[in-house]
């Protein structure tokens, strides 16, 4: 059971605060905020207590989203779930997650809040119940406009910014809207261990298919994959650029009697955001890794630690931003890179990286005390990127048909993206 | 005044001009404005039609019955006009604000709404009504008998909504009242994937509870087989001394033990919780996999190991607390994750918390075949940036060294090498790991404990020193020379030192100063320290001194305790034991509260333990009375349901009649001498599993009465899950004859209007028997209850037809191939001649044994052949010709899955092997 529910700002502003079974004072949010800034350390317990009360909290959107229990019997994944569902049922509502967002749409959360929990048990979380319920119309920050690309967000990305248009037409509330808009995203993340001879010793690829509808009433959507996209090892059809996935998942809306023989998912989207299919890859990339790293490291004359990295991308060619830590940038000018002496870091920035090109580098660090022991104390390459119009299980969307044919005519948006989730070239 | 406009919108005759004030004085409540002295214009739109309005003024009156109690009460008659409102919705909203009003005096108003609400046509109102109840508890407590009334009402409710509702209510109000389950128990796991999510992991975590008051440990007579594989891990703890103690304590009494056998309803629970392991609610998925590790017996316990790997891809606060009781799983049964165990190498992007974590959890799935990929691992760990994760990657490397014999040396080189690096925290922190380990075994390692004594001059962390110190002072007989030198160095910068580091000092003067008095050497060195320890600012460090002076330094008063000083300080200590931090955490129920916090959060319940022999199972059975509860109802709806999709299974019987009609027919013949013989259960010559359909039957005739509505959403559920229950039926028959060997001769009650229906009745009894003599290959008659394809048209076949049915009798010349069932028509006007077999064209290794040739075939007449075809367990077809003396035909059979049985006679133990074996 859920005592109260509390939105704070990173700065500790009471944003949102309702109290459902009256068993604590309103102080505990300021006993919160103490204790989590009081804590050290990139991130503080998910579960704190404070006497007999318990706070569990998550960070979305660079806000605190709240929840205390006193009963000791109710799992803490309930509430942990319950509060990611309701910022994706906040930021479904209200467009996009900010403190500006919540502050304007108080009023809405409140209602929200209201008829998800009913004295501390939650009742519903699925858009399409509430939609029922819910009377209060969201404000948006801004006006939408499709050219206004200043504040750009690929809405599926959590820790990158990118430049992939019309991201914020999908960051809107979805109930204001009156275009019928569908936004598709395919999103996979990578995570990579290269080994110090450039041998690949794990690789894994999380990829999801997001839909976000803006229709009222979507009668029914067809997504094709690609045909020759297969389920694990054995299901391998015929010859050629297989595309091949582990594991599989599907949203239990999702109707698969057209799986099997043509890769088409059917599905009635409601509206608002919501992951079609999620799928994994493990060990065996269809392709090479994006980038491989040639470093040398080696002590000079002078006791200086000398770091010649090579990068070399090996995409076809194609543009793609890469963010990269450890490194030092001396020719470019749209480089840069800067010595981070507290976690004892190099982070090169590489704004734009044409495939199929290589970039180095060459590092000289003053090391004092420098023993021929330190060479092996340096850390592994952390590459950190997002390859927008790409995946790389080879995952494509055919079509993305609705039926039967809307009146008005919709805009369907397809995006594909890439992101590094782990990425290390170990030296 | 000051909300003059908004009383003039709220006094006119537009719903839109309403909605907007509403609106507007919501939005002011929201911003913490005092909006009460508008409470006499917005109570009267409480009559407006417009449902958006009468939310808003719902949502106002709660805002104000809390603070302000007179003008609530004035509100209390709308509500109850809203009771009565013909729109669930409105009635539903009104029973929620009724029960949010903590006023006392209405509480007998609001038992009265409760109970006329748990009776309410609507779902959503029952719902509501059983999110009231705790409500009402908590406001007056003294309502509880009355309210376990309802909730006992609630609990009998059939729909999937209320299901999780009222639950959560028993759960607040009367947990320990699991009685009130018994009756529900099988409704409610027969419901439970059709319950909204949130309901589910309550309607779980309570069943987990009571599965464990009612049926047995399935894990009570594997004790001797599970310790197998484990036993290496926990080479050095006490634990596993313990354990087998207790299995040589149960090896006794056991040969006594009947052998276990998992209650169906244990069962039930199993099986229909499996599925929610795919749940998309990282909730549910933990609650099912809390409930298999503490219900399931080992060898199901597995399943779960994946659905939890998964988790770990979602929110880094869920990997978090999936983390933690994963850790705690692999201590007990390590063997689940250890498929997955890349899953938990590090990422670069996860927290330190996460990274601690996942090091617990490698750590505890090391053994003697892993250990060298995990140590790699950990080696490029030590590389990080993060310093407390470095710090807990080398004791995870101690406790790895500890745990696995072979590569204790390896680990101990490794973290010699980390001495010299350049990082202090690293260097400290491989001193006490070092420390630890070296105690295992001191006299290999002398060359270890003198580097570290150089270290003295140069580390700087307290607990590094203090580990030196106190190896040194340990271990001085190792190293004579160095301990006198390293006490004389510490004497000199004693005063500068952190407490620890003095304490240890001390010990290392003490323990010197004891083993030189053996070897005729003495040094003052100790004195001095004493000396300086005796006025320094720590009381701690004042006691310690008196005490070792005392013991050490010969003077008059020292008593006897001195001779024995020696004993004392180098005495023999056992080397610590390096376990897990979550070592005992599973005493706690998984994926609580208390788990996560490992302490017992107030009010927390423990998880009953097992008990010693099974409470009576019968209690479970849905009883027949006149007046028949509406679960009885239910329940035997639901096994109806389960009966019918049964039935085209078994019998394929579909295609000659519909399923609904066989059901019915036979419900009346059963039912019909059951009243006859008027005590249910004693049918003569049936089985007991009959004489349990009967009953259902029974049941099933007055759900006849039940109305139209109530059939629907039936006949909806069954279109809705065949598929999943069909092989979950079929378990539970299995499971069904081996406890009851059942007679194979056929009721004779069955009239012989039924004969079809008696005949495969007949067959599925017949395959559930343990005598074979009945299945000696009988003469095979066409079967009407047999479904038959076609294999040939008459208009192709030229005025030849031909039909074929799989007739699931054994095929007597050789037991791996299906019975196929040919029966010829020849249509035609003349006589065919010579009808065999020819070309017959198959995939590898299946085989066909062809039917005798008929001789002749004259114009109408019909024959009929069997074949044998082994599909080598395939659905490939089978194609042959079909030669008559004139033509040939192309033909082809492919066989549909259910089809590919045979009958298996097995012994009631050689059932339960298998039925081990395979789950």
């Amino acid at each position: 059971m859920i005592s109260q529910v509390f939105i704070l700002s990173s700065q500790g502003d009471h944003l949102i605060y309702k109290d459902f079974r009256g068993e604590a004072g309103s102080d505990v949010v300021s006993v919160f905020y103490e204790k989590v800034t009081a804590l050290t350390g990139d991130q503080p317990p998910v579960v704190m207590s404070h006497g007999d009360l318990h706070f569990v909290h998550v960070r979305q959107g660079g806000l605190y989203w709240v929840a205390t229990t006193t009963s000791p019997g109710s799992s803490p994944f309930t509430i942990i779930e319950f509060l990611n569902r309701f910022s994706a049922l906040v930021k479904d509502y209200c467009g996009s997650l900010s403190e500006k967002s919540v502050q304007m749409n108080f009023a809405l959360i409140y209602e929200l809040l209201d008829e998800v929990v009913d004295y501390g048990y939650i009742q519903t979380t699925s858009s399409d119940v509430l939609k029922n319920f819910i009377q209060t119309e969201a404000v948006s920050s801004k006006p939408f406009s499709l050219f206004d690309l200043s504040n750009v967000g690929f809405f599926g990305a959590e820790t990158q910014q990118s430049k992939v248009a019309p991201s914020s037409a999908a960051s809107r509330p979805i109930q204001s809207s009156r275009e019928s808009e569908i936004f598709l995203d395919v999103i996979e993340r990578m995570s990579v261990v290269i080994g110090s001879k450039g041998v690949v010793l794990k690789a894994d690829v999380e990829g999801e298919v997001r839909v976000k509808c803006f229709m009222p009433s979507c009668s029914e959507m067809r997504i094709g994959l690609n045909e020759e996209f297969s389920i694990g090892k054995s299901q391998l059809r015929g010859y050629g650029a297989a595309v091949r996935v582990d594991e599989c998942r599907f949203h239990q809306n999702v109707h698969l009697d057209e799986f099997h023989s043509n890769r088409v998912l059917r599905l009635c989207p409601s509206q608002g955001e919501q992951t079609v299919m999620q799928y994994q890859l493990s060990d065996d990339l269809p392709s090479a890794p994006p980038f491989r790293l040639f470093p040398t490291i080696e002590r000079d004359s002078g006791g200086r630690l000398l770091m010649y990295l090579k990068l070399r991308c090996d995409l076809p060619s194609k543009r793609f931003v890469v963010i990269s830590a450890l490194s030092q940038e001396l020719s470019s000018p749209d480089q840069s890179a800067e010595l981070k002496l507290q976690n004892r870091a190099i982070d090169w920035k590489i704004p734009r990286f044409i495939g199929g090109t290589q970039l180095s580098a060459l590092f000289k660090l003053e090391v004092s005390g420098l023993s021929p022991s330190s060479l092996m104390e340096v850390g592994p390459v952390v590459l950190v990127f997002e390859l927008p119009q790409l995946t790389v299980s080879g995952l494509q969307i055919r079509f993305l048909r609705l039926s039967p044919v809307q009146p008005a005519p919709s805009q369907r948006w397809i995006r594909y993206v890439t992101h590094s989730d782990s990425y290390i070239l170990r030296l | 005044f000051l909300h003059d406009d908004l009383k003039e919108m709220l006094d006119s005759n537009k719903d839109s001009l309403k909605l907007e004030a509403m609106k507007r004085i919501v939005a002011m409540i929201a911003r913490g404005k005092n909006a009460s002295d508008l409470f006499p214009a917005v109570v009267k739109n409480v009559a407006c039609k417009n449902i958006e309005v009468k939310k808003l003024v719902y949502v106002y009156l709660v805002r104000y019955a809390e603070e302000q109690q007179d003008l609530a009460l004035l509100s209390i008659s709308t509500f109850q006009r809203g009771l009565k409102d013909p729109n669930q919705l409105i009635r539903a909203s009104a029973l929620r604000v009724l029960s949010s009003i903590r006023v006392t005096i209405i509480v007998p108003i609001m038992m009265l709404a409760i109970k006329e609400a748990a009776s309410d046509m609507s779902p959503y109102v029952r719902k509501t009504a059983a999110h009231a109840i705790p409500k009402l508890y908590s406001l007056d407590p003294e309502q509880k008998d009355q309210l376990i009334e309802v909730i006992e009402k609630l609990l009998a409710d059939k729909t999937t909504l209320v299901a999780g509702s009222v639950v959560m209510a028993f759960e607040e109000v009367c947990p320990e009242r699991i009685d009130l389950i018994h009756k529900n128990y099988r409704k409610l796991c027969n419901l439970l994937i059709d319950v909204e999510e949130w309901g589910q992991v309550v309607i779980i975590n309570m069943l987990t509870r009571y599965a464990r008051t009612q049926f047995l440990n399935p894990n009570m007579n594997e004790s001797l087989l599970e310790e197998g594989n484990d036993k290496t891990f926990y080479g050095s703890d006490d634990d596993e001394d313990e354990e087998e103690e207790e299995e040589k304590k149960s090896e006794a009494p056991m040969p006594k033990r009947k052998p276990y056998v998992m209650d169906p309803d244990h069962r039930l629970l199993l099986r229909n919780t499996k599925p929610l392991l795919q749940s998309r609610n990282a909730a549910v998925v933990m609650a099912v996999a809390q409930l298999y590790f503490h219900l399931a017996p080992k060898v199901e316990v597995g399943v779960i190991a994946k659905a939890l790997v998964r988790l770990l891809r979602s929110h880094s606060e869920v990997q978090y607390v999936v983390l933690q009781n994963v850790a705690s799983m692999t201590i007990k049964r390590r063997g689940m994750f250890e498929p997955y165990l890349k899953s938990f190498y590090i990422r670069s992007t996860d927290p330190t918390q996460i990274k601690v974590l996942k090091l617990e959890v490698l750590t505890n799935l090391a053994n003697e075949t892993n250990i060298s990929t995990i140590l790699r691992e950990f080696q490029t760990y030590i590389k990080s940036m993060d310093k407390d994760f470095v710090a807990a990657t080398i004791q995870a490397i101690g406790r790895c060294a500890t745990n696995i014999g072979e590569v204790r040396d390896t680990c101990l080189n490794g973290l010699v090498q980390l001495l010299s690096n350049r990082d202090e925290l690293v260097v400290a922190e491989s001193v006490v790991v070092i420390k630890k380990l070296l105690q295992m075994q001191p006299e290999k390692h002398s060359d270890i404990i003198k580097h570290m004594a150089k270290l003295t001059d140069n580390i700087q962390v307290p607990m590094a020193r203090a580990s030196i110190l106190w190896l040194i002072g340990e271990y001085c007989e190792h190293v004579p020379k160095i301990a006198p030198d390293v006490l004389r160095k510490m004497a000199k910068s004693f005063t500068n030192e952190e407490d620890i580091v003095k304490l240890q000092i001390i010990n290392l003067a003490a323990k010197t100063c004891v083993y030189s008095s053996i070897g005729k050497y003495l040094n003052q060195d100790y004195k001095y320290v004493l000396n300086l320890a005796k006025y320094d600012q720590n009381y701690d460090i004042r006691d310690r001194a008196r005490f070792i002076r005392q013991l050490i330094v010969p003077t008059e008063k020292s008593g006897a305790l001195s001779k024995y000083a020696k004993k004392l300080f180098l005495a023999l200590k056992p080397a610590p034991v390096l376990e897990s931090p979550f070592k005992d955490r599973d005493h706690f129920q998984l994926g609580s509260l208390s788990h996560l916090l490992n302490a017992k959060a107030g009010g927390y319940q423990e998880l009953p333990d097992w008990p010693e022999a099974a409470p009576d199972p019968s209690v479970r059975n849905v009883e027949v009375k006149d007046s028949v509860p509406e679960w009885t109802k239910c329940s035997s709806r639901e096994k109806r349901k389960e009966k019918k999709v049964e039935k085209p299974f078994y019998s394929d019987s579909e295609g000659e009649s519909g399923p609904t009609e066989s059901a019915d027919s036979e419900s009346d013949s059963a039912s019909g001498s059951e009243i006859g013989s008027g005590v249910v259960g004693s049918v003569s010559g049936t089985a007991s599993e009959e004489s349990e359909e009967g009953s259902e039957s029974e049941e099933e005739e007055e759900e006849e009465e039940e109305d139209e509505k109530d059939k629907k959403m039936t006949m909806k559920k069954e279109l809705k899950k065949p598929v999943q229950e069909n092989p979950r039926e079929d378990d539970m028959r299995l499971t069904l004859s081996s406890l009851f060997p059942v007679e194979p001769a056929p009721s004779p009650q069955v009239t012989p209007l039924n004969s079809f229906l008696s005949n495969s009745l007949a067959t599925d009894l017949e395959g559930l028997s343990l005598s074979d003599a009945v299945l000696s290959p009988a003469t095979l008659s066409p079967c009407s209850a047999l479904k038959s394809y076609e294999l040939l048209h008459r208009i192709r076949g030229e005025g030849l037809s031909v039909e074929y049915c799989f007739s699931r009798q054994p095929f007597s010349p050789d037991a791996n191939m299906v019975a196929v069932q040919m029966q010829f028509t020849n249509n035609a006007t003349s006589e065919t001649k010579n009808l065999h077999m020819e070309e017959v064209k198959l995939q590898s290794g299946m085989r066909v044994k062809e039917f005798p040739e008929i001789e002749l075939l004259p114009a109408g007449e019909t024959a009929t052949a069997v074949m044998g075809i082994d599909f080598c367990d395939s659905t490939q077809a089978a194609n042959f010709q079909l030669c008559t003396h004139t033509r040939k035909f192309f033909v082809s059979i492919q066989p549909p899955v259910g089809e590919l049985m045979r009958p298996v006679f097995l012994t009631e133990n050689e059932f339960k092997k298998e039925q081990g074996e395979r789950f």
